[in-house]
């Protein structure tokens, strides 16, 4: 027999007499009922209602009444086939498929408490097969009370969670292999799924893969340049401003925050009229000022329309940075200086030895997100010039970066979703890959302990 | 003792399944709700009305309800966020039965099945001009009735000109004049398509040929030998300086409106939506149709027209039309101009005082009567950033007209076709 060739110390609990354990998970297939075994009543119940409220409360999402057409069919027949009669008495796609989702995360959610309804029954059954006290109701909620509490208070966050950021996430994920489009849109049509098209799309659609390249191009110069700068000034007058001695620092600080407390599309549309060619202040008066011409193109060349975004980026990026670089000057222990100063450092030295990597040690995720914020900075690019000037021969503006780029093709007025959603995903992806390396890579994830 | 329980608790799980398979049974019977029969009289109809601009209508449906015994409800629900709702909410069962949207949106909105072709279509629109005709009328079939009418004047300062210049040249003298002051004569957004489409069209250029009620995406004569002149005629202005480089790109429309309310130029073209704001700078606004072009032909501007459309989900599309005939009549669309200066396009409220006496209302009927209804086919969302890019580089001259006019065609044809595949 198969018992005599086991080695008997693969089975646990060989010594049992009582079979308590199996029997209790074997009838926990009625949910409760293993509990009861148990003699744990009021558990038993829970689990039992619980359960059975899930059933009443979602048997018809997933037996009956998705999509308008005959038969009874349910939620997930829906997400898989996103509808069979179009029409506006028919089935409503998008409709079928946010109910399919809603109705896998609920199965999720079933399956999760129906498996932890056997494993209780089991656990508990095993300890009365070793002969061990089974928790009494008031062991039972004193032990609630100490350990389970913390997760009876994150449930509710948890469910609002789901249904707020996964549902949608999960939604975009499984629109972008869909043909999903204003052209094709429910009710008159239905959706259907399409796999990797809109994916290949990307590479194949003429009007995209001719301009992707320069536009990729900009999109990088545009990251790096503007951030880049955002960091480099935010650092250097936070460090100027920490200098002892310096007379009037609150009222430096304070002034020079204000570019930060103004909203940044107030400040984009206040220096696009600064910039205008004709009647705008830089070229009426302030380059005149300085003895240059002021016929300028701001608004009509790429490349000064280009200066002058990132310009504009860093009047509003920089006292984000100052002010956090400000806060870990402060905490910098000032023996490190003094050392310094004995073994006869510069100030230079001092400064690229001590202060520089203190500060990028601190705040380096920081200055990665930073970048990511600015790849994907479409605000300043739609609002200053829309993407513009125009560029002979390609569809993207001047200063189109990818954002802005994949708005016009895919969510202008005659918007493609799922086209926009398989860029979405693709760029995410490139993103939280670039990030992720920079994480790991950075000192602040690895080390516990600067000093 | 514990078989006793064993027994309990299973008897309590076969009750359970019952009540589960009960319950299954009952959601059946009434799920399937009572449809109204359509010869019947229903119990109201709905109607979105744009906000604040609700009272005539609400004036109206009370009208109807003593007449015909039918309650018609007026939700207040923003013109522009309609089409989005009523996506949501027609098949959603909560929609209402006619909607207001732009008539450009029409062509849109029918793809997606979302409003009915109406009954009775041809005798419904007898009574309106021309233009609103073709507005309303989507691949052959009429989809709505027209509310009011929109299109870019000639709006000019009464203190600088006496009257409404007969033609461009005229404007033309006036701006090089007023150059040499160091201020404008006259000034547009020819950079926006939008605006530019008067003068290409004027020229004899096209955005999608009509075949009799029918826009053929495939033809588009925006590259054509007029188009282009219309195009060299819009750069002109811009290489002159008569068009200062200020209006070109983002913030333009904000210069263009400074420079005017503060009477640095003397006349603009604008849509009747800027009126207000000028009037409150304190300028003595004239208003007329604009003037012919130097090739004889009016400028043939774009008009807009607001449509109320039966909801393809509705069950009362009888009486909703039969409400819509009422509300868009001569007298409700009459107190619709006085109270919200909604320019009605109905021919007969053409010579009526109230109207003829205005005018800004009479200009914008005027004009529209020369315009183009803007195209109401789902393809015209391509159209525009590639025709702003070719102007764009038409006015600040770095390409000529023809080459940009073909590149904005070949990218036209090449969007709508990836949206197609």
């Amino acid at each position: 027999m198969a018992a005599i060739t086991t080695p008997k110390q693969t089975n646990p609990t060989p010594e049992l007499q009582t079979n308590h354990r199996k029997i209790a998970a074997l009838i926990s297939i009625v949910p409760g009922l293993g509990q009861l075994y148990n003699k744990q009543f009021l558990k038993g119940a829970i689990f039992f209602i619980v359960v059975l409220s899930y059933f009443l409360v979602n048997f018809d999402l997933f037996f009956k009444g998705a999509g308008n057409g005959p038969g009874d069919r349910g939620a997930i027949w829906g997400l898989i086939t996103l509808g069979e009669v179009a029409g506006v008495r028919g089935d409503h796609s998008i409709f079928l498929m946010v109910e399919g989702i809603i109705a896998l995360i609920l199965l999720v959610f079933g399956i999760a408490i129906y498996v932890w309804n056997f494993i209780d029954a089991y656990r508990i059954g095993k300890l009365r097969d070793l002969k061990v006290e089974v928790p009494s109701l008031k062991m039972q909620l004193r032990n609630f009370r100490d350990n389970g509490f913390p997760y009876a208070m994150l449930i509710p966050s948890l469910v609002l969670l789901v249904f707020t950021v996964v549902l949608p996430l999960i939604f975009t994920f499984l629109i972008a292999f869909t043909n999903y489009k204003f052209n094709n849109s429910p009710p008159a049509k239905l959706v259907d799924w399409i796999g990797i098209q809109n994916f290949l799309n990307i590479f194949t659609v003429d009007i995209f893969r001719d301009t992707f390249v320069s536009v990729l191009g900009w999109t990088l110069v545009w990251t790096v340049a503007s951030t880049t700068g955002v960091i480099a000034i935010g650092i250097g007058l936070a460090v100027l401003l920490n200098q002892k001695g310096l007379k009037g620092k609150r009222f430096f600080r304070s002034v020079l925050i204000l570019s930060w407390a103004v909203p940044a599309f107030i400040t984009i549309l206040i220096f696009r009229s600064m910039f205008n060619e004709t009647f705008g202040v830089f070229n009426t008066t302030l380059l005149p000022a300085i003895g240059l011409s002021g016929g300028v193109e701001w608004m009509t060349d790429p490349t000064y329309t280009r200066l002058a975004l990132i310009g504009i980026q860093w009047w509003l990026g920089f006292p984000y940075i100052m002010t956090l670089t400000t806060g870990i000057l402060q905490s910098i222990p000032e023996d490190l200086y003094e050392a310094a100063t004995i073994d006869g450092a510069t100030s230079g030295e001092k400064f690229r030895l001590i202060t520089l990597p203190m500060i990028l040690f601190a705040t380096a995720p920081i200055l990665i997100t930073q970048y990511t914020f600015n790849f994907n900075n479409f605000n300043i690019i739609y609002l200053f010039n829309n993407g513009g000037p125009a560029v002979p021969g390609q569809s993207a503006g001047g200063t189109d970066i990818l954002i802005s780029w994949i708005y016009k093709l895919s969510l202008g007025s005659n918007p493609q979703y799922g086209f926009a959603a398989a860029i979405t995903l693709v760029l995410s992806f490139f993103i939280m890959t670039i990030a992720v390396i920079q994480f790991k890579r950075s000192k602040s994830f690895k080390d516990e302990d600067m000093i | 003792m514990e078989m006793k329980k064993l027994v309990a608790g299973l008897s309590v799980s076969v009750m359970a399944i019952g009540a589960l398979a009960a319950c299954g049974g009952g959601t059946d019977s009434d799920s399937s709700s009572t449809k109204s029969d359509s010869g019947s009289k229903p119990d109201k109809i709905v109607i979105w009305e744009d906000t604040e601009k609700a009272e005539t209508t609400k004036a109206a449906a009370k009208a109807f309800e003593e007449k015909e015994g039918v309650k018609v409800e007026v939700k207040e629900v923003k013109m522009t966020d309609q089409q989005k709702k009523v996506a949501l909410d027609g098949p959603a069962g909560k929609g209402p039965d006619i909607i207001l949207l732009p008539h450009d949106q029409i062509g849109t909105v029918v793809d997606q099945g979302l409003i009915a072709e109406l009954k009775d279509g041809e005798k419904a629109l007898e009574p309106f001009i021309d233009t609103a005709k073709s507005a309303v009328t989507f691949d052959g079939k009429v989809y709505g009735y027209p509310k009011a009418v929109e299109t870019p004047i000639l709006l000019f300062n009464k203190d600088e000109l006496k009257e409404a210049p007969a033609s461009m040249d005229d404007l033309y003298k006036l701006s090089t004049e007023q150059k040499k002051d160091g201020k404008y004569g006259f000034l547009a957004l020819w950079d926006n398509f939008y605006f530019a489409h008067g003068p290409i069209a004027g020229y004899g250029g096209y955005v999608f040929k009509d075949n009799g009620g029918k826009l053929d995406p495939a033809d588009i004569g925006l590259n054509n030998e007029g188009a282009v002149e219309g195009m060299d005629y819009i750069g002109k202005w811009y290489k002159e300086g008569l068009f200062p480089k200020g209006l070109i790109g983002g913030g333009g429309g904000q210069a263009l409106d400074q420079l005017f309310g503060d009477k640095k130029a003397v006349a603009v073209m604008n849509g009747p939506w800027a009126v207000a704001s000028y009037k409150e700078k304190g300028i003595n606004l004239g208003a007329s149709a604009l003037p012919k072009l130097p090739n004889g032909e009016p400028i043939k501007t774009f008009v807009g027209v607001k449509t109320y459309a039966v909801s393809a989900y509705s069950e009362n599309q009888e009486w909703a039309e039969k409400f819509l005939s009422t509300l868009t009549g001569e007298e409700n669309a009459k107190t619709m101009f006085e109270k919200y200066n909604e320019i009605p396009p109905v021919t007969s409220l053409q010579e009526d005082a109230a109207i003829k006496d205005n005018e800004v209302a009479a200009a914008v009927f005027a004009q529209s009567k020369d315009g183009v209804p803007m195209p109401n086919i789902a393809e015209m969302g391509q159209v525009w950033e590639p025709m702003a890019a070719a102007l764009q580089l038409v006015a600040t001259d770095k390409q000529d007209a023809q080459k940009s006019a073909d590149d904005a065609v070949k990218q036209i044809k090449q969007q709508i076709e990836a949206n197609n595949q």
